[in-house]
């Protein structure tokens, strides 16, 4: 914005045509507000390309950083044409003024526009890359927890303990809520089909081994890709950004150790726990619906005792801890292959989530076809 | 650089006036009682160690953040406990720098520069590209328009956010360390373009820096804020200030000598 006074700017254009090509002047004050129609009225007498342009600021009485725009304007016109462009009657600092604007301001052809072709190549090698780097780091994570099990005081125990706060009984409460809900949802849904053959007291058996074969090490992973794959995803790229892990390098410390391996060991420990919490409130949420239905809690407890096996509780377990390693590796993953830029955090954390839950839902099925091979 | 400490010959003008000012975080004030007067077409650099104030007191300035007490007074209207609809209004007069640019990262430089264009002034689009090319020009970043702040150096994304300062002409920029983090040659160029628009068109310049090269060449004065001291221990022409002032902190300060404490 410009000082109110210049509300009234005008700039007045006079074009002289000549052998030599145009002499364009301007008059009055050129600033913000008159820039637009000093830039229109020469648009109209520029419709013919000249020979040369000479623009003449000799009679402008105001010019400010917004005025210099017609010089730059008309330069950036002439330039590709090849015609020669010179600005006169400046000197002193509106010279300045103007050879700075000027600077750097050949139009630089576009770049030619990126083909299907080019565009699934190079989106096949970037999908390469990641792969790479995902074996690399599964490597490189498996290097150190064997050299951690070997000198076990390399563990930065103090940070593992700190995650599995934050990660582990912060998430209690809402893998507690989902857990019962999911419990008594799938209770609600299938009673009346169960009841309709008189075997109302089955839902029992329904919940209990949907919920501890399947659905809570499920939800719970969920929930672990949305809290804690994302917060590993943020955190660690924001020390990439904020250059902490060439750091770590510098000192000498591996950040895979430093960062990756508490993280996930405190996960892995503390995601079987919440998917075994969330399993034993899931099984209590389907009572909800089946007490007010005649059943008493120690029929329901007894039918889903008889309906689950040793088997299948260690299943829901074993789920869990692989969902645990596949959400916070992911979740580091993406935070170490953080870019540049205010952007490249948001994106990470995006894709930490993401792969997070796609991973979860494909190593599921390959883990439920594994299981049920095997009968258990 | 040539010395510049020529102020305009009239008699100066006060475009923004602090009385009995205290700044500081949670009620704490880290500086109080400041008096000082921004001229009207004066370059005035404002100094001190690390963590006297600066940022802050320039974050009172710009209206971001209210002084704890004290009045200060732009242009007659009194902002501290002014309204919103007010505060908007004093800071489409302001232009600021941030001290790391705040460029916005979705956009290119040039939709960075055009934006306080597109929503504040009625020109057409042609000119509005033109307009934020000179800026971009002014500041050396004319060839990068097209770019986003992520593919530029430090150096290159603080020219980008003088230039979007300079978006809308304000009659006075607040420039937060613009010098830091740039090579010599630019940092003289940054110079260069602050006077010639302190010059041409009276923009009234309020710089934190540390640069003291900047600083004795092109300000007109030199504030400095003393947080051990809880106050703005001086205020005066950068080189006076060096070579006679009163106080010995300043004089070291300004002529780089060592505090002497480690001894």
């Amino acid at each position: 914005m410009s000082p109110p006074a210049s509300s009234t700017a005008q700039a007045a254009v006079r074009v002289v045509r000549g052998p030599g090509g145009i002499v364009a002047s301007v008059d009055g004050d050129l600033v913000c507000e008159s820039v637009g129609p000093a830039l229109a009225a020469l648009g109209r007498e520029l419709i013919e390309p000249p020979a040369a342009i000479r623009l003449d600021l000799s009679g402008v009485r105001r010019l400010d950083a917004s005025g210099v725009a017609v010089a730059v304007h008309l330069h950036r016109l002439a330039q590709p044409k090849g015609i020669p462009f010179e600005v006169i009657g400046v000197e002193g600092d509106r010279k300045l003024l103007v050879d700075l604007a000027m600077r750097g301001q050949d139009p630089v052809p576009s770049p030619r526009p990126i083909g299907l072709l080019r565009e699934i190549g190079s989106s096949a090698i970037s999908i390469g890359s990641m792969a790479r780097d995902l074996l690399r780091f599964a490597g490189e994570v498996s290097i150190v927890a064997v050299g951690i099990l070997r000198r076990p005081w390399q563990l930065r125990v103090r940070d593992t303990i700190a995650a599995m706060a934050r990660h582990g009984s912060d998430a209690v409460p809402v893998v507690g809520l989902l857990g019962f809900l999911i419990g008594a949802i799938i209770a609600y849904q299938t009673y009346d089909p169960m009841a309709r053959y008189g075997a109302k007291l089955k839902v029992a058996d329904v919940v209990s081994v949907s919920i501890v074969r399947e659905l809570g090490p499920l939800i719970t992973a969920i929930i672990l890709a949305g809290r804690s794959g994302s917060a590993f995803a943020a955190e660690i790229g924001t020390m990439k950004v904020t250059q902490e892990l060439d750091a770590l390098r510098t000192f000498g410390i591996d950040p895979v150790r430093f960062l990756v391996i508490p993280r996930m060991i405190a996960t892995v420990i503390v995601t079987p726990l919440l998917s075994a919490y969330a399993s034993i409130l899931g099984v209590l949420g389907g009572f909800l619906v089946l007490g007010p239905k005649g059943i008493t809690l120690t029929q329901y407890l007894v039918e889903a005792r008889d309906a689950l096996t040793v088997g299948g509780f260690l299943q829901g377990l074993a789920k869990s801890a692989v969902f645990a390693l596949l959400v916070a590796g992911i979740g580091c993953l993406s935070g170490m292959r953080t870019g540049q830029g205010p952007g490249a955090v948001g994106l990470s954390t995006t894709r930490a989530v993401v792969a997070g839950i796609v991973a979860i839902i494909v190593a599921d099925s390959v883990l439920g076809t594994f299981f049920y091979t095997l009968g258990i | 650089m040539p010395r510049h400490d020529t102020m305009p010959a009239a008699a100066p003008e006060s475009v923004i006036s602090l009385k009995g000012v205290a700044i500081g975080y949670g009620g704490r004030a880290i500086v109080e009682g400041i008096d000082l007067e921004v001229r009207r077409g004066e370059i005035l650099f404002i100094g001190g160690g690390s963590g006297c104030g600066k940022t802050t007191l320039l974050a009172s300035l710009n209206t971001l953040r209210p002084p704890l007490a004290g009045s200060i007074v732009f242009e007659g209207i009194e902002l501290a406990g002014a309204d919103d609809e007010t505060l908007q209004r004093v800071r489409r007069r302001f232009g600021m720098m941030y001290q790391l640019g705040a460029l916005f990262g979705s956009m290119t430089l040039l939709e960075n520069v055009r934006l306080p264009l597109e929503e504040f002034t009625d020109l057409p689009r042609e000119a509005m590209d033109a307009v934020v090319r000179a800026k971009l020009g002014l500041v050396g970043l004319a060839a990068h328009a097209d770019k986003r702040p992520a593919e530029l150096s430090g150096g290159m994304q603080k020219r980008a956010a003088i230039a979007r300062a300079l978006a809308l002409d304000p009659p006075i920029l607040f420039l937060d360390e613009p010098s830091a983090g740039l090579d010599p040659v630019t940092s003289a160029d940054l110079d260069a373009l602050i006077v010639a628009l302190n010059r041409m068109l009276g923009t009234t310049f309020v710089v934190i820096s540390h640069e003291l090269a900047s600083i004795l060449s092109i300000g007109h004065r030199f504030a400095m804020l003393d947080g051990a001291r809880r106050r703005l221990v001086a205020v005066g022409p950068p080189a006076e200030l060096r070579d006679r002032s009163a106080d010995p902190w300043v004089r070291k300060f300004l002529s780089r000598s060592p505090s002497g404490e480690a001894a």
